[in-house]
């Protein structure tokens, strides 16, 4: 009995040992041999520790941020980072078992939704899925849901989303690509759809319409080469501008025998540092998990149609990616500046994100609205991705987050499906 | 409800059309195409090169050689990374090799065109980001 006992709150309290006996059992199903089991399970394992080294460099730096933010501009900053959500939920939180058995859990209902309805897709981002798993468990824990039921729940909520999103995407996707054997995989999608309605509405009609692959765009962005150098384009001069308003004096008490602003821009390249490590991270950890769930998944439901990533639909449209991410930029800093006047907090704005959300959700409004609509709905887009991130803000905050907030706002649609409506009936019976 | 099951059916009898389509004097014009441009690869480089071996894959696509197409296109995309009709018919062959693993339930052909297929997302942002 001793010796159970000592397995359970020693061991299994583990969240790294858990998510490594979680890849040792797959891979024992898959009938791997006892060395591809081994390094499999070694590396899931570590995989997790370096997740939450990474997390750790980014919730130093976000400390940081947040202290210098509030002092200089008297409100709260919040960095949209879904990396950093995830890190924080997995460690300082202690939620990182329970977000890998909800990814499982997505990953086996899509499975069964696909294999017994008519809606065949399987969702291949991994990255995703883990993203969606964070925000169902810990929005789930938050409405009250523990153990089994937290993750059966977050599960098949996860699981329908990565249906449910390809499938309302693929009329569009028909349409873009010209064929129905592939789809769209990628958790922005309630973004992507709201853009194609704006765009319908405001955008040219009939003869009138116009497409943006019609005109000459410059067609490259070279200072989006590298995502983390990109990231830094971003972070450091808002860390250094945020620690100029909120003054040598304060910023100099956090920066120790470092010039103030020095400090600042060291800080900045640590968040990136921070993102580096924990996406590192993230692939060792689904590097053995992903492969032997796609193969399952693929084998079990004939005629599956695979989810992909949003660069699937890029060679298709290019300049209309060009046209949403810039229109996505506008919206979003439109949005950093009105929201605070609405009482929510100042969302900062996300490169990355305005690239690939915003350049998918641009050849979506393209294809509605042609330029016209690809213009207004993608800085319509910019702003409602903004706005959605931002009602989480209260609840991230009493959870015990630091300055960030999600970004894929089919996440932050799960989550607020928590937040309205799966919390309250919880509480109501 | 999202317009399911009305389009499905009908998209694989216009690829059959399309392979019926194929008459006696096209199939010569492309052959000759194939052959009169695998001459002409070897002596090109670089950005000229993947062109031609992206005609030539296209080429073979419309013959209905699907693993010469793919090994032309893929030659294409190593010499240059390119976004054009070439990328996309060889993603589009590539998913329909990864269905046919499935469902002969071949683990390791089916990994290797799901990897593929990953590869040709990464192509796809490097060259919108301008990678070169």
């Amino acid at each position: 009995m001793s010796v159970v006992n000592f397995i359970i709150e020693n061991i299994l309290t583990q969240a790294s040992v858990t998510i490594a006996l979680i890849a040792m059992l797959g891979l024992i199903l898959q009938k791997k041999s006892t060395g591809q089991v081994i390094s499999g399970s070694l590396k899931t394992m570590l995989g997790f520790m370096v997740l939450s080294a990474g997390s750790s460099i980014i919730v130093g730096s976000l400390v940081y941020f947040g202290h210098i933010f509030t002092e200089g501009f008297h409100m709260q900053g919040i960095i949209p980072s879904i990396e950093a959500i995830n890190g924080q939920a997995m460690n300082e939180l202690g939620l990182g078992r329970d977000i890998a058995l909800t990814f499982l859990a997505i990953f086996v209902f899509n499975i069964i939704i696909a294999r017994f309805t008519k809606w065949k897709y399987i969702f291949l981002t991994g990255q995703a899925i883990l993203w969606m798993a964070t925000m169902t468990t810990v929005f789930g824990y938050f409405a009250g849901l523990r153990g089994v039921a937290l993750i059966l729940v977050g599960g098949f909520i996860g699981g329908v989303f990565a249906v449910a999103m390809p499938a309302i995407a693929q009329p569009f996707v028909r349409k873009i690509t010209g064929m129905d054997d592939i789809a769209l995989g990628h958790f922005c999608t309630v973004g992507y759809v709201f853009e194609a309605g704006v765009a319908k509405l405001v955008g040219g009609k009939g003869e009138k319409k116009k497409s943006v692959e019609d005109l000459k765009l410059p067609a490259q962005f070279e200072f989006l080469q590298d995502t983390y150098l990109s990231l830094m384009v971003v972070m450091t001069p808002l860390y250094i501008i945020t620690a100029a308003f909120a003054g040598e004096k304060f910023a100099s008490t956090l920066s120790g025998d470092t010039n103030y602003l020095m400090f600042a821009f060291l800080q900045s390249i640590q968040f990136v540092v921070g993102v580096y490590v924990l996406l590192a991270g993230v692939r060792l950890l689904l590097g053995e998990i992903v492969p032997a769930f796609r193969g399952i998944a693929m084998r079990l439901v004939p005629n599956a149609i695979p989810a992909l990533d949003c660069p699937v639909l890029f060679p298709f449209s290019p300049n209309a990616v060009i046209v949403g991410f810039i229109t996505t930029t506008i919206g979003s800093i439109i949005a950093m500046f009105v929201l605070p006047v609405f009482g929510l907090a100042m969302i900062l704005p996300g490169m990355l994100t305005a690239f690939f959300a915003g350049g998918t959700a641009g050849i979506f409004g393209n294809l509605t609205g042609g330029i016209r609509g690809a213009i207004i709905g993608g800085v319509v887009h910019g702003f409602f991705i903004t706005l959605l991130p931002a009602l989480l803000v209260t609840t991230f905050n009493s959870m015990g987050f630091v300055n960030a907030t999600a970004t894929d706002v089919d996440t932050v649609t799960a989550a607020l499906l928590y937040a309205w409506l799966i919390g309250p009936l919880l509480k109501a019976f | 409800m999202f317009g399911f099951g009305k389009k499905k059916p009908k998209e694989p009898k216009k690829e059959t059309t399309e392979e019926v389509l194929l008459t006696v004097e096209r199939k010569e014009e492309l052959l000759r195409t194939i052959s009169f441009k695998k001459a002409e690869v070897n002596q090109a480089a670089g950005e000229k090169q993947a062109k031609i071996y992206e005609e030539i894959g296209l080429a073979f696509n419309e013959l209905g050689e699907e693993d010469h197409a793919i090994d032309s296109l893929e030659k294409s995309i190593q010499a240059k990374k390119s976004l054009g009709n070439g990328y996309k018919t060889l993603l589009k062959l590539y998913n329909k090799k990864r269905a046919e693993a499935a469902k002969v339930n071949n683990e390791e052909l089916l990994q290797i065109y799901l990897k593929k297929m990953d590869q040709m997302m990464q192509v796809s942002k490097e060259v919108t980001r301008g990678v070169r």
